[in-house]
């Protein structure tokens, strides 16, 4: 038993409730998967274009992926899609931050103090299940057709798994680590701030990692229930006159958003858990 | 005249949904400054227990704990201690693990890591500060643990089986170096072991613990002269108290298996 706690140094808690691993696999600049994804992205929008060019016929129904390229270029130029996925971007990043603030604080303060926890478990723990982006319509009317309103259907839709993911962490810190501290004097703020946290940081990068891809429909169907500017509002215009194109340009550029911001927190993330990895 | 007294010490556990466990019963104990004190005893016999105790990390039910007259009453600055798994912060480089000890007693970084340097080189990881706890061997791992407490410059280093979990080489080679700390550094020492031998080669004094409730069951002073090079190891004076020590844990079993 002391065996093990001697070879794998320090955590040896569940690791199977951990973040992922890193799979260390970077082969070189053109493996054979980078290959096949790369087939398999052109030869599916090869697919895309036939379809719609032979089998549809009709614009309206579904555009090929060349028009909706023309359409992407044609909004770069004339500052639609810049002004608008801005205006997205904005609303997401408002609502996130305070998100991932508020879970962090109030995950913190369920596992230090016994009693917040009893109070708020059964609320949270029923919130995060249920499709809460149903809240979205009642938060347009309480905050208005401006960006408030995404920022708060954003925050509901972040901040539920940053409580979760920050309790797991905060709860998986090694025992043994706290009476360190506890042998070293330490008092109750340093030894949160010098364990636990820094038990919890993987937890908590992957928390948002987790809540990014979240926080992007929660700015979807905010705009979508109402808005004056934003990508869910191209949508929303774009689809009430059948302009396809114009559709998917928004649909791509929230894909894109989506697939970048993902790989930002999972970077973050594999740096800050890379000690986990040198055991 | 005593550096440490315990009176009397008892430690009983409530157990869930009632009784009691009496972990540790009536132990008195005088330890002499600069000595080095090695505990053993079968396990369950509270060693672990009476090191927590000495530290401030478990209150004793009953009986006093005075450190230079004064009574214990909680975790201290003139005592450290080593931790049976090294207990390493993963995240922390070792220059940083062996301040953390200082930082939460405020020092100023810009302090606390000339005063980490020196004891890294103390314990011979002279050129290892900037790697993780993940790159190092059990041995150093263990020997940062050490260079972590001695950092505080405690007047008493507590060690819980500290080399218990290395291999049997690498555990020899830790007594002699800890010997050669200790004797630069000239701390009083309060170590447990479920070793004969371990406890034999570094003591002044063992102390023999016996279990159900644990109590002192008889001290045994090891005459053998310092410095102790690893050749002492074969000394037949040695060999004569690890004798004597074992017949009395044999005893301390025989009463654990007539309870």
């Amino acid at each position: 038993m002391t065996q093990l706690t001697q070879t794998s140094t320090g955590l040896v808690t569940d690791d199977i409730a951990l973040p992922r691993r890193r799979t260390v696999q970077r082969t070189g600049a053109l493996s054979t998967r980078n290959l096949t994804q790369l087939v398999s992205i052109f030869g599916g929008l090869a697919l895309w274009e036939l379809v719609a060019r032979f089998l549809i016929h009709n614009t309206a129904f579904l555009a090929p992926p060349s028009l909706v390229a023309i359409r992407f270029w044609q909004m770069l130029l004339d500052g639609s899609l810049v002004y608008n996925g801005w205006v997205s971007f904005e609303e997401l990043i408002g609502g996130f931050v305070f998100g991932v603030a508020a879970g962090i604080v109030i995950g913190a303060a369920m596992v230090q103090w016994k009693p917040v926890n009893d109070a708020l478990e059964v609320w949270i723990s029923a919130l995060y299940a249920a499709p809460i982006v149903a809240l979205a319509p009642i938060l347009i009317i309480w905050f208005g057709f401006g960006p408030w309103s995404k920022v708060a259907v954003v925050f509901i839709m972040v901040v539920f798994p940053m409580i979760i993911n920050t309790q797991a962490g905060l709860e998986g810190v090694d025992r043994r680590l706290l009476l360190v501290a506890r042998s070293f004097c330490g008092s109750r703020w340093k030894t949160f701030y010098t364990v636990a946290l820094p038990s919890a940081a993987p937890f908590i990068v992957s928390g948002m990692r987790q809540s990014v891809g979240r926080g992007l429909v929660g700015v979807v169907v905010g705009e979508l229930f109402g808005a004056k500017a934003g990508l869910g509002n191209i949508i929303t215009t774009a689809s009430s006159v059948f302009d396809m194109p114009t559709l998917f340009v928004a649909v791509v550029t929230l894909a894109l958003a989506g697939v970048i911001l993902t790989g930002i927190l999972r970077s973050f993330e594999l740096r800050l858990a890379a000690w986990r990895d040198v055991a | 005249m005593a550096l440490i007294e315990l009176v009397d010490v008892g430690v009983t556990y409530r157990r869930r949904g009632g009784g009691e466990t009496v972990a540790l019963a009536r132990t008195s104990l005088t330890i002499a400054p600069g000595e080095f004190i090695c505990i053993v005893g079968p396990s369950g016999c509270g060693k672990t227990t009476l090191l927590h105790a000495l530290d401030g990390l478990q209150t004793p039910t009953s009986g006093r704990i005075l450190i230079d007259g004064r009574e214990i009453t909680g975790p201290g600055r003139d005592r450290a201690m080593v931790f049976q798994s090294a207990s390493l912060m993963p995240w922390r480089t070792v220059v940083r693990n062996v301040t953390y000890g200082l930082e939460l007693h405020g020092v100023p970084l810009r302090d606390a890591i000339p005063r980490a340097q020196a004891m890294i080189d103390l314990v011979g990881l002279t050129g290892f500060e900037d790697r993780h706890p993940g790159e190092l061997s059990g041995g150093m791992q263990q020997r940062v643990n050490l260079a972590r407490a001695l950092v505080i410059d405690p007047e008493v280093i507590l060690l819980d089986e500290p080399f218990a979990a290395l291999d049997a080489q690498t555990r020899e080679l830790m007594q002699t170096e800890l010997l050669r700390v200790w004797d630069e550094t000239k701390k009083t020492a309060v170590f447990i072991t479920h070793q004969i031998s371990e406890a034999v080669y570094l003591a002044d004094r063992v102390v023999v613990m016996s279990a159900r409730p644990g109590h002192v069951k008889a001290i045994v002073p090891v005459p053998i002269p310092r410095p102790r090079p690893a050749s002492a190891r074969r000394d037949p004076q040695m060999f004569a108290v690890e004798a004597e020590v074992g017949a009395l844990i044999d005893g301390a079993h025989a009463e654990v298996v007539a309870v």
